[in-house]
């Protein structure tokens, strides 16, 4: 029972630290622009992609790899706030129908360079390692401490850096912080950017424990919008907390009754919450 | 306002008329599809019209396709009972959980209408003894009115045409008559209208179960028509279809929908060949839609006219 539930947290622990990539960048981009970025789960697939073809196409060593996947991806956010969500700031219902049009592009153009099938990417860890009496994989010990690596990265970035500093004041309240001369248009494109980029860190880090596919963005997007909406929109706590209390609780359901009654619970979780407590765990009321 | 009647008028001709004119099964099936469409997008732009977006309307377009089917199928109803049944049933599930859900506004009801939908999905797929699952349910009995059996694609057509006209009229009318005006109130100043004694939720709630009722119809014509469900039919991409279609057309109006469906749902029949291609242009449509023509084809219309009038 012991070793059951040890097993269970570990599991649950390394899917929750993934969680929480996808779920950050989802409610800092949500937090600082009000946008609900529906294209989440699509930067994540570009980002799996980008490290299947550098890695494994092009024969690039891993970590090289990685790293330009993670960057391209933030790239990739930063031009598609420069570009298209500029443009509709301040409209919440403009910018999600925005948000879903460039997940539609970006899938549809997954499929064009790809096809539909699934494709493995080349596996640069193997083995297992042993925790008591649990097993944990070593590419998901990897995984988790990538994740780690990158949240307190972001961390320090937001709590120690000019850039941070500035992005939580625009976040509390953007008027204010224009009037210290902070100009928005710079936070909301460095907020995509890195958004997405922890996004891409996602995809790119998962990409050699799951298969590589145009859909795949769509699973982990619902997580994040699981996670985000447990933790509370906007909240960057909640979504840490949101993210592993989702893995073990997940891990656990999984285990016990089936994947499927996990997704359901889930669900009414989430319908719960907004209709109680719409702010979250962790969330302002505003 | 006559010329647009005009327009109206002859749009209604063409729609009823054209079967006669071009025989061709094909055509008629797309045309059914359309009708399909514009139905769901009509009840999806009645919630947009009091500034809410449902995510759910694809799932209680399935729930209307899945109980019209198992009411016939099961317990042998007939069509006629089990249509009218399909949209009720929506309606009443859409009246009980609007009081709760309609608190809510904003993205809050987009994200929690989602997660609906997902949930009811998710039901379709696993409650494999009375959905079928993912395998669905095969050989749906063709609809049969009066005792006259539905078998061609045209006898569907003119009623998915119906369908539309009563269910476009319905729209003009909630939001023309003095319900109309109450919900106009509410969108530009709530607190102004209840501290008129206006009771804003039971209103919502109306409208709510209203677009519930339209979805479920367009569902059981749906599922009596193809003859086969599948849980996909009614997943998110379908809501996304249903809302690409508001957005291009323009939801200030429900000519807007009629518009969109007319010009959307052929796509994909076009480019059938190629889904990716047919997802690409969809996505950009949406996207230049957005960025270009924020409200729509009838929007766009409507100012091209405006223009002329006062040169």
């Amino acid at each position: 029972m012991l070793a059951l539930t040890l097993q269970i947290v570990l599991n649950g622990l390394t899917t929750g630290l993934v969680y929480v990539l996808m779920a950050l960048g989802f409610t800092l981009i949500f937090g600082i622009m009000r946008v609900v970025n529906f294209a989440h789960g699509e930067l994540y697939m570009v980002g799996a992609f980008a490290v299947t073809v550098l890695n494994g196409r092009l024969s690039w060593p891993y970590v090289p790899a990685l790293v330009c996947s993670v960057i391209l991806v933030g790239l990739l956010g930063s031009l598609l706030e420069r570009v298209l969500f500029r443009r509709v700031i301040g409209n919440e219902f403009n910018c999600m129908i925005l948000a879903l049009a460039v997940s539609i592009c970006l899938q549809s153009l997954g499929l064009i360079a790809f096809g539909p099938d699934e494709i493995g990417a080349p596996r640069p860890v193997t083995g297992v390692f042993h925790v008591g009496p649990a097993v944990i994989p070593a590419d998901r010990l990897f995984v988790g401490a990538m994740a780690m690596l990158l949240l307190v990265a972001f961390y320090v970035f937001l709590n120690k850096t000019h850039l941070g500093l500035m992005m939580r004041a625009v976040a509390q309240d953007p008027e204010v912080a224009a009037l210290h001369g902070i100009r928005p248009k710079l936070i909301h494109t460095a907020a995509f950017a890195i958004g997405s980029l922890l996004a891409g860190a996602a995809g790119a880090l998962m990409a050699p424990i799951y298969t590589v596919f145009p859909y795949m963005g769509e699973l982990p997007m619902m997580k994040a919008f699981i996670v985000v909406v447990l933790g509370g929109l906007g909240s960057l706590l909640g979504a840490v907390i949101g993210g592993l209390l989702l893995g073990i609780v997940e891990s656990g359901f999984a285990t016990m009754l089936g994947s499927t009654a996990a997704a359901l619970v889930a669900f009414a979780v989430v319908v719960a919450t907004i209709t109680v407590r719409p702010e979250g765990l962790m969330g302002r009321r505003s | 306002m006559t010329s647009r009647k005009a327009v109206l008028l002859g749009l209604v001709v063409v729609a009823f008329g054209w079967p006669f004119v071009i025989e061709n099964r094909y055509v008629t099936h797309i045309g059914v599809l359309i009708g399909i469409s514009t139905t769901v997008s009509l009840s999806l732009n009645m919630m947009l019209r009091i500034g809410q977006l449902s995510a759910a309307q694809a799932a209680f377009m399935g729930l209307g396709a899945y109980t019209s089917t198992l009411l016939v199928m099961r317990l042998g109803l007939p069509f006629l009972i089990a249509f009218p049944a399909a949209g009720l049933l929506v309606a009443a599930i859409a009246a009980v959980i609007g009081p709760f859900f309609l608190r809510v506004k904003g993205v809050y009801f987009v994200l929690l209408t989602f997660a609906l939908g997902e949930g009811i999905g998710l039901v379709f797929q696993e409650w494999v003894s009375l959905f079928g699952g993912n395998n669905g349910i095969h050989g749906i009995p063709k609809a049969s009115l009066f005792g006259m059996a539905m078998l061609t694609p045209r006898s569907y057509y003119f009623f998915a045409l119906a369908l539309v006209v009563v269910t476009f009229l319905v729209a003009l009318g909630v939001f023309r008559s003095a319900l109309g005006a109450v919900l106009d109130s509410l969108n530009e100043n709530e607190e102004l209208s209840q501290s008129l004694g206006v009771n804003a939720l039971s209103y919502r709630v109306c409208i709510f179960a209203l677009s519930g009722f339209l979805a479920g119809l367009a569902g059981s014509v749906y599922a009596h028509y193809t003859g086969f469900l599948s849980p996909e039919a009614f997943g998110f991409s379908t809501f996304i279809d249903m809302l690409a279609i508001n957005v291009v057309g323009g939801i200030s109006s429900p000519i807007g929908p009629v518009l969109g469906a007319i010009l959307l749902v052929p796509l994909p029949e076009l480019l059938r060949d190629v889904k990716q291609y047919q997802m690409l242009t969809y996505g950009l449509l949406l996207m230049s839609a957005v960025l270009f023509l924020p409200s729509g084809i009838a929007g766009g219309l409507q100012r091209l006219r405006q223009r002329q009038r006062s040169p």
